[in-house]
């Protein structure tokens, strides 16, 4: 990527008067923006486009801008993640925080702090990105997980369980990604279409089931009984590394 | 939530201190009773030339009977108190639900304002973008307006001071009239209006009141709505003493679970965890509390068969001018007050 190319920045904003406004100023500051109006096209053009940075807002129609983040933050721990929202209380910035994402401005806000706090994103990647060579994926999580008797190879996308080897898809490394990070906390299906799929609409709760029975074939010793990727009633799944699986 | 809504007789207060004093009485009622009882009995085995059976019996029946009121009372109480805390708390819920998306109301034309104002400052800009985004701010200060006048007229309206100005109207013209004073605010959506019974269909209504509930109605209908020729059918039928006007759209509809919910203060369509749901959650609640304010009634449905929602407002008719037999009501096939002559397809709504 050569240094003098533009700097890439997403917009995902689905008020359409501040959208522009914000497109107007970055690319007065040289920038170049896109705008997306709700949550599952903005992860198509993060996908498409690859930004280095993007400005999310929260209420968004269809997937919200937090299950936006937690599905970029799944494949990408590095892209800088501003938050542009109502919701400026501590809890709502605590809980924004703690999905991975970088800064947290609150509406209204003032103009000149955007822009420099963008400023100050794109230079501390630039910087970072400079020192470690590091591909545009890697990340600093840990790339080998073990539970049970099983072992999953996130840079090979391979894992090892009771029955034998196993080669992994890329949506099943990321579904299993999202059930390590929320270990011992149930998820919804819904939640898990939205944050693992990021589609809002369309897709069927059963997709879900599917997934669950293949990851129960490779990781359960009895695929009937399983142990670590339960089914909660009326709920979801919940996946539980600590039960012992011998 | 409003004390003055509740009557004294069930504020939860009042409630709570009878239960308790009834609680007490009866308590009191039964150690006296039963000592007496037991005197009584004494006395009878004492003489012993009575039947205990004769004197006892009612006494006792008396007891179980009193003793059973006052439990009764007391389980009342309890009971109004527990569903008084439902409702607390399920007004508690929306309340939230109403700050949340109150916040993003009233927030998002100020952090566009600001945002327009401080480029202005900061940059010079052609004329032509000036205009452009200038227009962007009439836009949002509009927006903002319309938010604080629904708040500010639900605070109105609530308040049981307002009493209305009714005026006596021509509600087939005067839907008319509204609508080409209005075309402008349903981004191309046409409504059409049709009075099959050809009579003079006149209402008492406060003007004010009736075109924030028409504009409700109607922007609700556009704004929920995906198809690529938005419309809404206005239908006029007197039924008795009783003008039923439906609102049907070709919108996307509504959720059979939401069909009563939608009028309740701060309801939304939408969930507030996910934040998807927008707006304030008061237009139709705002609405039904006008219709009240008209003596009348509003319920919600679905189309039959294809999307989209009714609403049917019922008002009284004003007796004095609405009876005109020269047109039989029952024909199906009507010229329309726009002109147009229409299949009348749903008689039912």
């Amino acid at each position: 990527m050569a240094a003098s190319e533009k700097k890439r920045i997403l917009v995902v904003e689905d008020e359409a008067h501040i959208a522009e406004g914000l497109k107007l100023n970055l690319v007065l500051k040289g920038y170049d923006v896109k705008i997306s109006a709700d949550g599952s096209s903005g992860l198509q053009a993060w996908k498409d486009w690859q930004p280095d940075l993007i400005v999310l807002d929260i209420m968004l129609p269809g997937i919200d801008g937090l299950s936006v983040l937690r599905n970029i933050r799944l494949e990408d721990e590095r892209v800088p993640v501003l938050i542009l929202s109502a919701k400026g209380d501590s809890d709502d910035k605590v809980k924004g925080f703690s999905y991975g994402v970088d800064d947290y401005l609150a509406k209204p806000f003032n103009l000149e702090e955007f822009l420099l706090r963008v400023e100050r994103l794109l230079l501390r990647v630039s910087r970072s990105a400079a020192g470690d060579r590091g591909g545009y994926h890697s990340s600093g999580q840990d790339l080998i997980y073990t539970f049970g008797g099983n072992r999953i190879d996130f840079g090979t996308l391979t894992a090892v369980g009771p029955h034998g080897e196993i080669r992994l898809t890329e949506q099943e490394v990321k579904l299993l990604k999202l059930f390590i990070a929320n270990r011992g906390k149930p998820i919804s299906r819904k939640q898990l279409l939205e944050i693992g799929w990021g589609y809002p609409r369309g897709m069927k709760t059963r997709t879900i089931d599917n997934f669950i029975v293949r990851f129960r074939k490779y990781f359960e010793i009895d695929p009937h009984n399983p142990v670590f990727f339960k089914s909660l009633r009326s709920v979801g799944y919940i996946f539980d590394p600590n039960e012992r699986g011998s | 939530m409003q004390p003055s809504k509740w009557k004294w007789m069930v504020h939860p207060i009042f409630v709570f201190i009878f239960s308790i004093v009834a609680l007490s009485l009866s308590l009191i009622l039964y150690i006296f009773w039963y000592v007496e009882v037991s005197t009584g009995l004494k006395g009878v085995i004492e003489r012993a030339n009575f039947d205990p059976g004769q004197i006892l019996a009612p006494q006792t029946w008396v007891v179980i009977l009193v003793l059973s009121i006052l439990v009764a009372i007391i389980l009342a109480g309890i009971f109004i108190i527990f569903v008084y805390n439902l409702k607390t708390l399920r007004l508690y819920r929306l309340q939230r639900n109403f700050i949340n998306n109150f916040t993003h109301e009233l927030k998002t034309p100020v952090t566009s304002l600001k945002l327009y104002l401080e480029t202005f400052k900061k940059y010079e800009l052609s004329r032509e973008d000036q205009l452009k985004y200038i227009n962007y701010m009439i836009h949002d200060a509009d927006r903002q307006a319309d938010t604080i006048n629904l708040m500010l007229n639900l605070a109105r309206i609530e308040s049981k001071t307002m009493k209305g100005r009714f005026v006596r109207r021509n509600l087939v013209a005067y839907l008319k009239q509204f609508y080409e004073k209005n075309q402008h605010v349903f981004n191309g959506g046409e409504v059409y209006i049709h009075n099959p019974s050809g009579r003079t269909l006149e209402c008492r209504i406060d003007l004010t009141l009736f075109e924030m509930l028409l504009m409700n109605l109607l922007t609700n209908a556009f704004k929920y709505n995906e198809s690529k020729a938005p419309r809404v059918d206005i239908t006029f039928r007197p039924k008795g003493r009783k003008l039923h006007i439906c609102f049907e759209d070709n919108g996307i509809g509504l959720r059979r679970t939401e069909l009563k919910k939608i009028f309740r203060k701060f309801y939304q369509t939408g969930k507030s965890e996910n934040m998807t749901a927008k707006g304030s959650g008061l237009g139709l609640y705002l609405v039904e509390s006008i219709i009240r304010l008209h003596k009348g009634s509003i319920t919600a449905a679905n189309r039959e068969n294809k999307s989209g929602s009714v609403f049917t407002v019922v008002l009284p008719l004003n007796a004095a001018v609405s009876d005109n037999p020269a047109v039989a009501a029952t024909d199906f096939r009507k010229e329309t007050e726009d002109g147009r002559v229409r299949e009348e397809t749903d008689p039912g709504c």
